[in-house]
Protein backbone atom coordinates (compact mmCIF):
# COMPACT_ATOMS: atom_id res chain seq x y z
CA UNK A 1 0.00 0.00 0.00
CA UNK A 2 2.74 2.32 0.95
CA UNK A 3 4.21 1.54 -3.05
CA UNK A 4 1.42 2.98 -4.15
CA UNK A 5 1.07 6.07 -2.26
CA UNK A 6 4.23 6.62 -2.66
CA UNK A 7 3.64 6.07 -6.19
CA UNK A 8 0.89 8.39 -7.34
CA UNK A 9 2.20 11.16 -4.63
CA UNK A 10 5.90 11.52 -6.71
CA UNK A 11 3.58 11.77 -10.02
CA UNK A 12 1.59 13.86 -8.51
CA UNK A 13 4.58 16.36 -7.87
CA UNK A 14 6.53 15.75 -10.52
CA UNK A 15 4.49 16.19 -14.12
CA UNK A 16 7.59 14.34 -16.06
CA UNK A 17 6.57 10.86 -14.40
CA UNK A 18 3.03 11.32 -15.64
CA UNK A 19 3.23 8.95 -18.57
CA UNK A 20 5.57 6.10 -16.84
CA UNK A 21 2.16 5.92 -15.02
CA UNK A 22 -0.17 5.32 -17.55
CA UNK A 23 2.39 3.17 -19.34
CA UNK A 24 1.95 1.15 -16.12
CA UNK A 25 -1.63 1.36 -15.42
CA UNK A 26 -2.28 0.14 -18.98
CA UNK A 27 0.63 -3.15 -17.95
CA UNK A 28 -2.31 -3.32 -15.21
CA UNK A 29 -5.16 -3.58 -17.19
CA UNK A 30 -3.61 -5.91 -19.70
CA UNK A 31 -2.73 -8.41 -16.40
CA UNK A 32 -6.12 -8.60 -15.20
CA UNK A 33 -7.88 -8.18 -18.65
CA UNK A 34 -8.27 -12.29 -18.97
CA UNK A 35 -9.55 -12.32 -15.56
CA UNK A 36 -12.50 -10.22 -15.78
CA UNK A 37 -13.54 -11.29 -19.41
CA UNK A 38 -13.18 -15.26 -18.19
CA UNK A 39 -15.38 -14.25 -14.89
CA UNK A 40 -17.96 -12.10 -17.53
CA UNK A 41 -18.38 -14.63 -19.92
CA UNK A 42 -18.46 -17.77 -17.52
CA UNK A 43 -20.07 -16.12 -14.35
CA UNK A 44 -22.50 -12.89 -15.18
CA UNK A 45 -23.05 -14.15 -18.66
CA UNK A 46 -24.65 -17.61 -17.04
CA UNK A 47 -26.96 -15.62 -14.30
CA UNK A 48 -28.11 -13.51 -17.12
CA UNK A 49 -28.98 -16.22 -19.44
CA UNK A 50 -30.76 -17.77 -16.16
CA UNK A 51 -32.79 -14.53 -15.77
CA UNK A 52 -33.43 -14.41 -19.75
CA UNK A 53 -34.48 -17.93 -19.78
CA UNK A 54 -37.00 -17.70 -16.88
CA UNK A 55 -38.98 -15.46 -19.17
CA UNK A 56 -39.20 -18.17 -21.95
CA UNK A 57 -41.98 -20.27 -23.10
CA UNK A 58 -41.70 -23.77 -21.79
CA UNK A 59 -43.75 -26.88 -23.59
CA UNK A 60 -43.53 -29.81 -22.56
CA UNK A 61 -40.60 -30.88 -24.93
CA UNK A 62 -38.86 -27.78 -25.37
CA UNK A 63 -38.54 -24.37 -24.40
CA UNK A 64 -38.44 -21.77 -27.30
CA UNK A 65 -37.54 -18.20 -27.18
CA UNK A 66 -40.78 -16.15 -27.22
CA UNK A 67 -41.22 -14.08 -23.73
CA UNK A 68 -43.72 -14.82 -21.24
CA UNK A 69 -44.26 -14.33 -17.85
CA UNK A 70 -45.92 -18.09 -17.34
CA UNK A 71 -43.57 -19.30 -15.50
CA UNK A 72 -43.33 -17.31 -12.87
CA UNK A 73 -46.84 -17.50 -12.14
CA UNK A 74 -46.42 -21.25 -12.14
CA UNK A 75 -43.63 -20.90 -9.19
CA UNK A 76 -46.02 -18.30 -7.40
CA UNK A 77 -49.37 -20.18 -7.76
CA UNK A 78 -47.63 -23.99 -7.05
CA UNK A 79 -47.64 -25.00 -3.64
CA UNK A 80 -44.58 -27.28 -4.31
CA UNK A 81 -42.11 -24.24 -5.26
CA UNK A 82 -43.68 -21.73 -2.39
CA UNK A 83 -42.99 -24.43 0.12
CA UNK A 84 -39.79 -24.54 -1.06
CA UNK A 85 -38.98 -21.03 -0.45
CA UNK A 86 -39.97 -21.33 2.32
CA UNK A 87 -38.13 -24.61 3.41
CA UNK A 88 -35.12 -22.94 2.04
CA UNK A 89 -35.43 -19.76 4.50
CA UNK A 90 -36.55 -21.91 7.17
CA UNK A 91 -33.40 -23.79 6.69
CA UNK A 92 -31.18 -21.14 6.34
CA UNK A 93 -32.46 -19.68 9.49
CA UNK A 94 -32.09 -22.66 11.57
CA UNK A 95 -28.71 -23.60 10.33
CA UNK A 96 -27.18 -19.80 10.63
CA UNK A 97 -28.64 -20.10 14.10
CA UNK A 98 -26.94 -23.37 15.83
CA UNK A 99 -23.83 -22.61 13.44
CA UNK A 100 -23.62 -19.76 15.44
CA UNK A 101 -24.27 -21.28 19.01
CA UNK A 102 -22.11 -24.32 18.13
CA UNK A 103 -18.99 -22.37 17.38
CA UNK A 104 -19.35 -19.32 19.14
CA UNK A 105 -17.88 -20.83 22.22
CA UNK A 106 -15.09 -22.60 20.39
CA UNK A 107 -14.08 -19.30 18.48
CA UNK A 108 -14.00 -17.96 21.85
CA UNK A 109 -11.63 -20.42 23.03
CA UNK A 110 -9.50 -20.29 20.42
CA UNK A 111 -9.27 -16.73 20.10
CA UNK A 112 -9.29 -15.41 23.57
CA UNK A 113 -8.59 -18.01 25.92
CA UNK A 114 -5.65 -20.04 24.40
CA UNK A 115 -2.77 -17.20 24.65
CA UNK A 116 -0.57 -20.35 23.25
CA UNK A 117 0.26 -19.80 19.55
CA UNK A 118 1.16 -22.76 18.73
CA UNK A 119 -1.62 -24.18 20.52
CA UNK A 120 -4.64 -22.38 18.70
CA UNK A 121 -3.03 -22.84 14.86
CA UNK A 122 -3.09 -26.57 15.95
CA UNK A 123 -6.45 -26.40 17.10
CA UNK A 124 -7.91 -24.74 13.85
CA UNK A 125 -6.01 -27.29 11.95
CA UNK A 126 -7.80 -29.60 13.94
CA UNK A 127 -11.11 -28.11 12.54
CA UNK A 128 -9.90 -27.73 8.97
CA UNK A 129 -8.21 -31.13 8.08
CA UNK A 130 -12.20 -32.78 7.70
CA UNK A 131 -12.45 -30.60 4.74
CA UNK A 132 -9.77 -33.22 3.12
CA UNK A 133 -12.12 -34.95 2.81
CA UNK A 134 -14.87 -35.04 -0.11
CA UNK A 135 -18.00 -33.06 0.49
CA UNK A 136 -20.29 -35.62 0.13
CA UNK A 137 -18.30 -38.24 1.74
CA UNK A 138 -19.15 -36.11 4.90
CA UNK A 139 -22.54 -35.60 3.73
CA UNK A 140 -22.90 -39.42 3.42
CA UNK A 141 -20.88 -40.18 6.66
CA UNK A 142 -23.98 -38.87 8.82
CA UNK A 143 -25.80 -41.62 7.62
CA UNK A 144 -24.41 -44.56 9.56
CA UNK A 145 -24.12 -41.88 12.62
CA UNK A 146 -28.18 -41.21 12.45
CA UNK A 147 -29.75 -44.45 11.22
CA UNK A 148 -32.05 -46.39 13.26
CA UNK A 149 -29.35 -48.50 14.21
CA UNK A 150 -26.13 -46.02 13.95
CA UNK A 151 -23.87 -44.87 16.38
CA UNK A 152 -25.90 -42.32 18.02
CA UNK A 153 -28.68 -44.29 18.54
CA UNK A 154 -26.44 -47.30 19.91
CA UNK A 155 -24.41 -45.22 22.01
CA UNK A 156 -27.94 -44.18 23.50
CA UNK A 157 -29.34 -47.24 24.01
CA UNK A 158 -25.79 -48.70 25.12
CA UNK A 159 -26.03 -45.67 28.04
CA UNK A 160 -29.66 -46.39 28.80
CA UNK A 161 -30.87 -43.12 28.17
CA UNK A 162 -33.47 -44.54 25.13
CA UNK A 163 -34.66 -47.82 25.25
CA UNK A 164 -36.04 -47.50 21.49
CA UNK A 165 -33.70 -46.02 19.08
CA UNK A 166 -34.80 -42.78 17.77
CA UNK A 167 -36.47 -43.04 14.44
CA UNK A 168 -36.12 -39.07 14.32
CA UNK A 169 -32.65 -38.96 13.40
CA UNK A 170 -32.53 -40.19 10.19
CA UNK A 171 -34.58 -38.59 7.27
CA UNK A 172 -35.95 -35.68 8.31
CA UNK A 173 -35.27 -32.48 8.91
CA UNK A 174 -33.39 -32.45 11.91
CA UNK A 175 -31.03 -34.74 10.49
CA UNK A 176 -30.55 -32.39 7.59
CA UNK A 177 -30.14 -29.41 10.18
CA UNK A 178 -27.26 -31.53 11.57
CA UNK A 179 -25.81 -32.38 8.91
CA UNK A 180 -25.23 -28.58 7.57
CA UNK A 181 -24.59 -27.19 11.13
CA UNK A 182 -21.26 -29.64 11.15
CA UNK A 183 -20.12 -28.91 7.66
CA UNK A 184 -20.79 -25.31 7.33
CA UNK A 185 -19.87 -24.29 11.57
CA UNK A 186 -16.18 -23.97 10.38
CA UNK A 187 -16.67 -21.27 8.30
CA UNK A 188 -18.44 -19.05 11.36
CA UNK A 189 -15.32 -19.97 13.73
CA UNK A 190 -12.80 -19.38 11.94
CA UNK A 191 -13.93 -15.35 10.97
CA UNK A 192 -14.84 -14.83 15.14
CA UNK A 193 -11.74 -16.42 16.23
CA UNK A 194 -9.60 -14.05 13.87
CA UNK A 195 -11.49 -10.78 15.27
CA UNK A 196 -11.40 -11.85 18.91
CA UNK A 197 -7.77 -12.98 18.25
CA UNK A 198 -7.28 -8.87 17.76
CA UNK A 199 -9.39 -8.15 20.83
CA UNK A 200 -6.35 -6.28 23.13
CA UNK A 201 -5.82 -8.02 25.92
CA UNK A 202 -5.84 -4.82 28.02
CA UNK A 203 -8.88 -3.58 27.16
CA UNK A 204 -10.68 -6.89 28.77
CA UNK A 205 -8.45 -6.11 31.75
CA UNK A 206 -9.22 -2.80 32.47
CA UNK A 207 -12.78 -3.63 32.57
CA UNK A 208 -11.92 -6.35 35.12
CA UNK A 209 -10.11 -3.54 37.27
CA UNK A 210 -13.14 -1.96 36.99
CA UNK A 211 -15.07 -4.56 38.52
CA UNK A 212 -17.05 -6.15 35.63
CA UNK A 213 -17.84 -9.42 35.78
CA UNK A 214 -17.44 -12.00 32.86
CA UNK A 215 -21.07 -11.25 31.58
CA UNK A 216 -20.82 -7.64 31.66
CA UNK A 217 -17.51 -7.61 29.67
CA UNK A 218 -18.97 -10.12 26.85
CA UNK A 219 -22.03 -7.81 26.21
CA UNK A 220 -19.98 -4.78 26.15
CA UNK A 221 -16.94 -5.65 25.00
CA UNK A 222 -16.20 -9.28 23.62
CA UNK A 223 -19.52 -9.28 21.99
CA UNK A 224 -19.32 -5.83 20.05
CA UNK A 225 -16.17 -6.37 19.09
CA UNK A 226 -16.58 -9.92 17.21
CA UNK A 227 -19.20 -8.72 15.19
CA UNK A 228 -17.50 -8.52 12.04
CA UNK A 229 -16.48 -12.02 12.34
CA UNK A 230 -20.08 -12.96 12.86
CA UNK A 231 -21.59 -11.26 9.85
CA UNK A 232 -18.91 -12.53 7.53
CA UNK A 233 -18.98 -16.02 8.77
CA UNK A 234 -22.79 -15.32 8.35
CA UNK A 235 -22.39 -14.59 4.91
CA UNK A 236 -20.35 -17.46 4.11
CA UNK A 237 -22.78 -19.75 6.19
CA UNK A 238 -25.87 -18.13 4.62
CA UNK A 239 -24.59 -18.12 0.87
CA UNK A 240 -23.68 -21.85 1.12
CA UNK A 241 -26.73 -22.95 3.01
CA UNK A 242 -29.22 -21.46 0.51
CA UNK A 243 -27.22 -23.14 -2.53
CA UNK A 244 -27.25 -26.04 -0.68
CA UNK A 245 -29.02 -29.40 -2.55
CA UNK A 246 -26.52 -32.52 -1.86
CA UNK A 247 -27.34 -32.82 1.98
CA UNK A 248 -31.12 -32.59 2.04
CA UNK A 249 -30.92 -35.22 -1.21
CA UNK A 250 -28.66 -37.70 0.59
CA UNK A 251 -30.06 -37.34 4.59
CA UNK A 252 -33.75 -36.30 4.54
CA UNK A 253 -34.77 -39.18 1.87
CA UNK A 254 -35.76 -36.66 -0.48
CA UNK A 255 -38.75 -34.83 2.13
CA UNK A 256 -36.93 -31.80 2.44
CA UNK A 257 -36.84 -29.84 -0.73
CA UNK A 258 -34.75 -26.91 -1.00
CA UNK A 259 -34.92 -24.22 -3.83
CA UNK A 260 -31.61 -26.26 -5.17
CA UNK A 261 -33.46 -29.61 -4.70
CA UNK A 262 -36.33 -27.99 -6.80
CA UNK A 263 -33.44 -26.51 -9.96
CA UNK A 264 -32.11 -30.51 -10.00
CA UNK A 265 -35.46 -32.15 -10.46
CA UNK A 266 -36.75 -29.44 -13.13
CA UNK A 267 -33.13 -29.96 -15.20
CA UNK A 268 -33.57 -33.38 -14.88
CA UNK A 269 -37.28 -33.12 -16.65
CA UNK A 270 -35.64 -30.51 -19.27
CA UNK A 271 -38.27 -28.01 -17.54
CA UNK A 272 -35.60 -25.15 -18.24
CA UNK A 273 -37.48 -22.53 -17.86
CA UNK A 274 -39.03 -23.10 -14.07
CA UNK A 275 -35.65 -24.48 -13.06
CA UNK A 276 -34.25 -20.51 -14.27
CA UNK A 277 -37.12 -19.30 -12.32
CA UNK A 278 -36.09 -20.79 -8.89
CA UNK A 279 -32.53 -19.67 -9.72
CA UNK A 280 -33.25 -16.35 -9.98
CA UNK A 281 -36.11 -16.17 -7.11
CA UNK A 282 -32.85 -18.47 -4.87
CA UNK A 283 -30.06 -15.44 -6.58
CA UNK A 284 -33.18 -12.51 -5.08
CA UNK A 285 -33.28 -14.22 -1.70
CA UNK A 286 -29.36 -14.57 -1.52
CA UNK A 287 -28.45 -11.18 -2.36
CA UNK A 288 -31.19 -9.60 -0.30
CA UNK A 289 -29.91 -11.87 2.35
CA UNK A 290 -26.17 -10.73 1.69
CA UNK A 291 -26.90 -6.57 1.30
CA UNK A 292 -28.68 -6.74 4.77
CA UNK A 293 -25.98 -8.39 6.55
CA UNK A 294 -23.62 -5.72 4.91
CA UNK A 295 -25.90 -3.40 6.27
CA UNK A 296 -25.54 -4.47 9.71
CA UNK A 297 -21.85 -4.39 9.59
CA UNK A 298 -20.07 -1.65 7.81
CA UNK A 299 -17.36 -4.44 6.72
CA UNK A 300 -14.49 -1.86 4.97
CA UNK A 301 -14.82 0.13 8.26
CA UNK A 302 -14.61 -3.00 10.89
CA UNK A 303 -11.43 -5.07 9.13
CA UNK B 1 -7.81 -14.11 29.47
CA UNK B 2 -7.55 -15.13 32.85
CA UNK B 3 -10.90 -16.96 33.94
CA UNK B 4 -10.64 -20.35 36.40
CA UNK B 5 -13.97 -21.44 35.72
CA UNK B 6 -14.82 -20.51 32.11
CA UNK B 7 -11.66 -21.49 30.81
CA UNK B 8 -11.95 -25.45 31.40
CA UNK B 9 -15.87 -25.47 30.71
CA UNK B 10 -14.82 -24.13 27.22
CA UNK B 11 -11.82 -26.26 26.95
CA UNK B 12 -14.16 -28.87 27.57
CA UNK B 13 -16.46 -27.47 24.55
CA UNK B 14 -13.66 -27.39 21.91
CA UNK B 15 -13.12 -30.98 22.32
CA UNK B 16 -16.46 -32.00 22.35
CA UNK B 17 -16.73 -29.46 19.35
CA UNK B 18 -14.08 -31.64 17.62
CA UNK B 19 -15.49 -34.55 18.37
CA UNK B 20 -18.66 -33.59 16.80
CA UNK B 21 -16.76 -32.26 13.49
CA UNK B 22 -14.48 -36.12 13.61
CA UNK B 23 -17.43 -38.49 14.66
CA UNK B 24 -19.05 -39.19 11.61
CA UNK B 25 -15.67 -39.98 10.12
CA UNK B 26 -14.29 -42.34 12.65
CA UNK B 27 -17.76 -44.20 12.42
CA UNK B 28 -17.45 -44.24 8.58
CA UNK B 29 -13.52 -46.06 8.94
CA UNK B 30 -14.78 -48.65 11.43
CA UNK B 31 -17.76 -49.33 8.93
CA UNK B 32 -15.63 -49.50 6.00
CA UNK B 33 -14.45 -52.38 7.59
CA UNK B 34 -17.91 -54.45 7.52
CA UNK B 35 -17.81 -57.77 6.03
CA UNK B 36 -19.06 -58.18 2.39
CA UNK B 37 -21.12 -58.59 0.41
CA UNK B 38 -23.72 -59.06 2.64
CA UNK B 39 -22.84 -56.85 5.43
CA UNK B 40 -25.01 -53.63 5.35
CA UNK B 41 -23.70 -50.25 5.79
CA UNK B 42 -24.45 -50.06 9.72
CA UNK B 43 -24.02 -51.51 12.67
CA UNK B 44 -22.84 -54.21 14.21
CA UNK B 45 -20.29 -55.20 12.49
CA UNK B 46 -20.46 -59.00 10.96
CA UNK B 47 -16.78 -59.61 10.57
CA UNK B 48 -14.06 -57.07 10.40
CA UNK B 49 -12.80 -57.49 6.60
CA UNK B 50 -11.58 -55.14 3.72
CA UNK B 51 -13.84 -57.18 1.46
CA UNK B 52 -14.77 -53.54 0.24
CA UNK B 53 -11.51 -51.83 -0.74
CA UNK B 54 -10.95 -55.05 -2.57
CA UNK B 55 -14.16 -54.30 -4.01
CA UNK B 56 -12.83 -51.16 -5.34
CA UNK B 57 -9.94 -51.74 -6.81
CA UNK B 58 -12.35 -55.32 -8.53
CA UNK B 59 -10.38 -57.73 -6.47
CA UNK B 60 -13.47 -59.46 -5.38
CA UNK B 61 -15.57 -62.15 -7.26
CA UNK B 62 -18.20 -60.56 -9.15
CA UNK B 63 -21.49 -59.74 -6.72
CA UNK B 64 -24.83 -58.24 -7.32
CA UNK B 65 -23.27 -55.14 -5.96
CA UNK B 66 -21.41 -53.33 -8.60
CA UNK B 67 -18.03 -51.87 -8.27
CA UNK B 68 -18.12 -47.95 -8.22
CA UNK B 69 -17.24 -45.89 -11.38
CA UNK B 70 -14.78 -44.50 -10.69
CA UNK B 71 -11.64 -45.75 -12.45
CA UNK B 72 -12.36 -43.45 -15.29
CA UNK B 73 -14.05 -40.53 -13.47
CA UNK B 74 -11.03 -40.36 -11.16
CA UNK B 75 -8.66 -40.22 -13.84
CA UNK B 76 -10.85 -37.17 -15.35
CA UNK B 77 -11.33 -35.14 -11.64
CA UNK B 78 -7.41 -35.83 -11.84
CA UNK B 79 -7.06 -33.95 -15.07
CA UNK B 80 -9.69 -31.42 -14.63
CA UNK B 81 -7.65 -30.66 -11.34
CA UNK B 82 -4.64 -29.95 -13.13
CA UNK B 83 -6.13 -28.01 -15.57
CA UNK B 84 -8.13 -25.95 -13.50
CA UNK B 85 -5.17 -25.84 -11.16
CA UNK B 86 -2.94 -23.85 -13.77
CA UNK B 87 -5.30 -21.83 -15.51
CA UNK B 88 -6.42 -20.63 -12.00
CA UNK B 89 -3.22 -19.80 -10.60
CA UNK B 90 -1.92 -18.33 -13.52
CA UNK B 91 -4.96 -15.51 -13.37
CA UNK B 92 -4.59 -14.84 -9.65
CA UNK B 93 -0.63 -13.97 -10.05
CA UNK B 94 -1.64 -12.32 -12.63
CA UNK B 95 -4.37 -10.24 -11.58
CA UNK B 96 -2.84 -9.83 -8.12
CA UNK B 97 0.06 -8.37 -9.50
CA UNK B 98 -2.15 -5.66 -11.46
CA UNK B 99 -3.84 -5.01 -8.12
CA UNK B 100 -0.21 -3.82 -6.68
CA UNK B 101 -1.13 -0.56 -8.44
CA UNK B 102 -4.40 1.11 -7.90
CA UNK B 103 -5.92 1.47 -11.07
CA UNK B 104 -9.30 3.23 -12.58
CA UNK B 105 -12.37 0.38 -11.51
CA UNK B 106 -10.44 -1.97 -9.39
CA UNK B 107 -13.01 -1.87 -6.74
CA UNK B 108 -15.46 -3.03 -9.19
CA UNK B 109 -12.89 -5.74 -10.86
CA UNK B 110 -12.43 -7.53 -7.48
CA UNK B 111 -15.85 -7.33 -6.52
CA UNK B 112 -16.30 -9.10 -9.93
CA UNK B 113 -13.58 -11.97 -9.05
CA UNK B 114 -14.69 -12.36 -5.17
CA UNK B 115 -18.25 -12.77 -6.76
CA UNK B 116 -17.32 -16.21 -8.57
CA UNK B 117 -16.38 -17.87 -5.50
CA UNK B 118 -19.72 -16.26 -3.42
CA UNK B 119 -22.27 -17.59 -5.99
CA UNK B 120 -23.90 -20.84 -5.62
CA UNK B 121 -22.49 -23.53 -7.66
CA UNK B 122 -26.02 -24.63 -8.94
CA UNK B 123 -26.75 -21.31 -10.26
CA UNK B 124 -23.84 -20.60 -11.83
CA UNK B 125 -24.02 -24.33 -13.09
CA UNK B 126 -27.46 -24.35 -14.59
CA UNK B 127 -26.21 -20.76 -16.35
CA UNK B 128 -23.86 -22.40 -18.12
CA UNK B 129 -26.30 -25.34 -19.10
CA UNK B 130 -28.64 -22.59 -19.98
CA UNK B 131 -25.90 -20.71 -22.43
CA UNK B 132 -24.52 -24.22 -23.78
CA UNK B 133 -27.81 -25.71 -25.33
CA UNK B 134 -29.01 -22.13 -26.59
CA UNK B 135 -25.19 -21.88 -28.32
CA UNK B 136 -25.45 -25.35 -29.14
CA UNK B 137 -21.86 -26.35 -27.51
CA UNK B 138 -21.59 -29.54 -26.37
CA UNK B 139 -21.51 -29.52 -22.49
CA UNK B 140 -18.01 -31.46 -21.65
CA UNK B 141 -16.04 -31.75 -17.69
CA UNK B 142 -13.28 -30.52 -20.29
CA UNK B 143 -14.74 -27.05 -21.37
CA UNK B 144 -18.02 -25.99 -20.07
CA UNK B 145 -17.00 -27.48 -16.15
CA UNK B 146 -13.63 -26.72 -16.77
CA UNK B 147 -14.60 -22.95 -17.09
CA UNK B 148 -16.84 -22.77 -14.09
CA UNK B 149 -13.98 -24.85 -12.11
CA UNK B 150 -12.01 -21.69 -13.14
CA UNK B 151 -14.62 -18.88 -12.32
CA UNK B 152 -14.93 -20.70 -8.76
CA UNK B 153 -11.10 -21.43 -7.79
CA UNK B 154 -9.78 -18.60 -9.20
CA UNK B 155 -10.94 -15.91 -6.96
CA UNK B 156 -9.23 -17.96 -4.34
CA UNK B 157 -5.68 -17.84 -5.58
CA UNK B 158 -6.17 -14.54 -6.23
CA UNK B 159 -6.93 -13.56 -2.56
CA UNK B 160 -4.26 -15.39 -1.70
CA UNK B 161 -1.90 -13.98 -3.87
CA UNK B 162 -3.10 -10.61 -3.07
CA UNK B 163 -2.27 -11.50 0.25
CA UNK B 164 1.67 -12.35 -0.48
CA UNK B 165 1.70 -9.11 -2.77
CA UNK B 166 0.35 -7.21 0.58
CA UNK B 167 3.92 -8.41 2.74
CA UNK B 168 6.36 -8.23 -0.56
CA UNK B 169 9.11 -5.84 -0.39
CA UNK B 170 9.10 -3.98 -4.04
CA UNK B 171 12.38 -2.47 -3.01
CA UNK B 172 14.29 -5.67 -4.42
CA UNK B 173 12.02 -5.33 -7.92
CA UNK B 174 12.99 -1.45 -7.81
CA UNK B 175 16.84 -2.45 -7.12
CA UNK B 176 16.20 -4.82 -10.42
CA UNK B 177 14.38 -2.00 -12.72
CA UNK B 178 17.39 -0.01 -11.87
CA UNK B 179 20.05 -1.98 -12.80
CA UNK B 180 18.23 -1.92 -16.17
CA UNK B 181 16.32 -5.35 -15.89
CA UNK B 182 13.30 -5.82 -18.23
CA UNK B 183 10.23 -5.74 -16.21
CA UNK B 184 9.28 -9.35 -17.77
CA UNK B 185 12.68 -10.78 -16.57
CA UNK B 186 12.97 -9.45 -13.19
CA UNK B 187 9.26 -10.70 -12.60
CA UNK B 188 10.91 -14.07 -13.89
CA UNK B 189 14.29 -13.98 -12.05
CA UNK B 190 13.30 -11.82 -8.92
CA UNK B 191 9.75 -11.37 -7.97
CA UNK B 192 8.37 -15.04 -8.88
CA UNK B 193 10.98 -16.75 -7.01
CA UNK B 194 9.92 -14.58 -4.14
CA UNK B 195 6.21 -15.14 -4.65
CA UNK B 196 6.70 -19.16 -5.15
CA UNK B 197 5.29 -20.38 -1.46
CA UNK B 198 2.20 -18.08 -2.20
CA UNK B 199 1.85 -19.31 -5.99
CA UNK B 200 2.15 -22.97 -4.41
CA UNK B 201 -0.91 -22.40 -1.83
CA UNK B 202 -2.62 -21.23 -4.58
CA UNK B 203 -1.95 -24.05 -6.81
CA UNK B 204 -3.14 -26.29 -3.67
CA UNK B 205 -6.25 -24.30 -3.15
CA UNK B 206 -7.52 -24.46 -6.72
CA UNK B 207 -6.37 -28.30 -7.29
CA UNK B 208 -8.41 -29.45 -3.91
CA UNK B 209 -11.70 -27.22 -4.61
CA UNK B 210 -11.56 -28.17 -7.99
CA UNK B 211 -11.01 -32.03 -7.25
CA UNK B 212 -14.00 -31.39 -5.00
CA UNK B 213 -16.25 -29.33 -6.88
CA UNK B 214 -19.76 -30.95 -7.28
CA UNK B 215 -22.75 -28.77 -7.67
CA UNK B 216 -20.69 -26.54 -10.34
CA UNK B 217 -19.83 -29.96 -12.47
CA UNK B 218 -23.17 -31.46 -11.92
CA UNK B 219 -25.43 -29.47 -14.77
CA UNK B 220 -22.25 -28.50 -16.95
CA UNK B 221 -20.27 -31.48 -17.33
CA UNK B 222 -22.61 -33.84 -19.61
CA UNK B 223 -22.78 -37.13 -20.37
CA UNK B 224 -19.12 -37.90 -18.50
CA UNK B 225 -18.79 -37.91 -14.77
CA UNK B 226 -16.67 -36.68 -12.69
CA UNK B 227 -15.30 -38.37 -9.51
CA UNK B 228 -17.84 -36.23 -7.01
CA UNK B 229 -20.79 -37.18 -9.66
CA UNK B 230 -20.10 -40.82 -9.59
CA UNK B 231 -20.19 -40.66 -5.94
CA UNK B 232 -23.44 -38.51 -6.14
CA UNK B 233 -24.96 -40.81 -8.37
CA UNK B 234 -24.58 -43.44 -5.34
CA UNK B 235 -27.20 -41.29 -3.42
CA UNK B 236 -30.28 -42.19 -4.77
CA UNK B 237 -29.95 -46.17 -4.78
CA UNK B 238 -28.90 -48.32 -1.66
CA UNK B 239 -25.66 -47.18 -0.09
CA UNK B 240 -22.91 -49.70 0.47
CA UNK B 241 -19.85 -49.79 2.27
CA UNK B 242 -18.12 -49.45 -1.02
CA UNK B 243 -18.69 -46.08 -0.54
CA UNK B 244 -16.84 -46.01 2.84
CA UNK B 245 -14.22 -47.39 1.85
CA UNK B 246 -13.62 -44.88 -0.81
CA UNK B 247 -13.93 -42.02 1.51
CA UNK B 248 -11.18 -43.50 3.53
CA UNK B 249 -9.24 -43.75 0.91
CA UNK B 250 -9.87 -40.41 -0.76
CA UNK B 251 -8.44 -39.03 2.66
CA UNK B 252 -5.81 -41.01 2.58
CA UNK B 253 -5.12 -39.02 -0.93
CA UNK B 254 -5.73 -35.89 0.05
CA UNK B 255 -3.32 -36.07 3.22
CA UNK B 256 -0.79 -37.69 1.00
CA UNK B 257 -1.26 -34.04 -1.80
CA UNK B 258 -1.38 -32.49 1.92
CA UNK B 259 2.66 -33.51 2.53
CA UNK B 260 3.95 -33.42 -0.71
CA UNK B 261 2.62 -29.60 -0.57
CA UNK B 262 4.49 -29.44 2.97
CA UNK B 263 7.13 -30.97 2.00
CA UNK B 264 7.61 -28.51 -1.51
CA UNK B 265 6.89 -25.25 1.21
CA UNK B 266 9.60 -26.44 3.44
CA UNK B 267 11.86 -26.77 0.62
CA UNK B 268 11.21 -23.45 -0.90
CA UNK B 269 11.51 -21.83 2.68
CA UNK B 270 15.09 -23.66 3.30
CA UNK B 271 16.21 -22.30 0.01
CA UNK B 272 15.20 -18.92 0.48
CA UNK B 273 16.78 -19.13 4.17
CA UNK B 274 20.27 -20.19 2.24
CA UNK B 275 20.14 -17.50 -0.18
CA UNK B 276 19.97 -14.94 3.09
CA UNK B 277 22.64 -16.99 5.00
CA UNK B 278 24.99 -16.83 1.43
CA UNK B 279 23.80 -12.68 1.30
CA UNK B 280 25.12 -12.65 5.01
CA UNK B 281 28.15 -14.51 4.54
CA UNK B 282 29.09 -12.33 1.49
Amino acid sequence: MSVVTSVNSTAATKPVRVPRRRTGNATAYLLVAPGVIWMLLCLILPIAMMVYVSFWTQTTFKIEPILTTKSWQLFFSSPTYIGALWTTIRIWLIVLASTFVVGYPTALFVGLFVRNKTLSTVLLVLCVIPFWTSFLIRVLAWRPMLGEQGAINIILQFAGIIRQPIEALLFTELSVVIGMTQIYCVFMVGPIAFMLGRIDPNVIEAARDLGAGFGKIFRSIILPLSMPGVVVGAIFVSVMVLGEFATSAALSGRKVNLLGNIIVTQVGSLKWAFAAVAGVVLTFVMAMVVSLFLRIVNLRQEL
Amino acid sequence: MRSKVLKPILAIYTGVFILFLYAPFLVLGVLSFQTGPEGGPQFPIIEWSTYWYRNIFGLTPPSRIAPLPIGESLVRSLTLAFMTMIVSSTLGVMSAQAFRKRFYGSGGVFYLIVLGMMVPGVLVGLGMALIANYAGIERTWWGTAFALHVVYTFPFAFLVMLAIFNRFDASVEEAAWSLGVSPFRTFRKVTFPLIFPGVLSAMLFAFTLSYDEFSRTLFSSGRYLTLPLAIYGTFSVEIHPNVFAFGVLTTLFSFALLSVYAVLMSASVRRARRLVLQEDAS
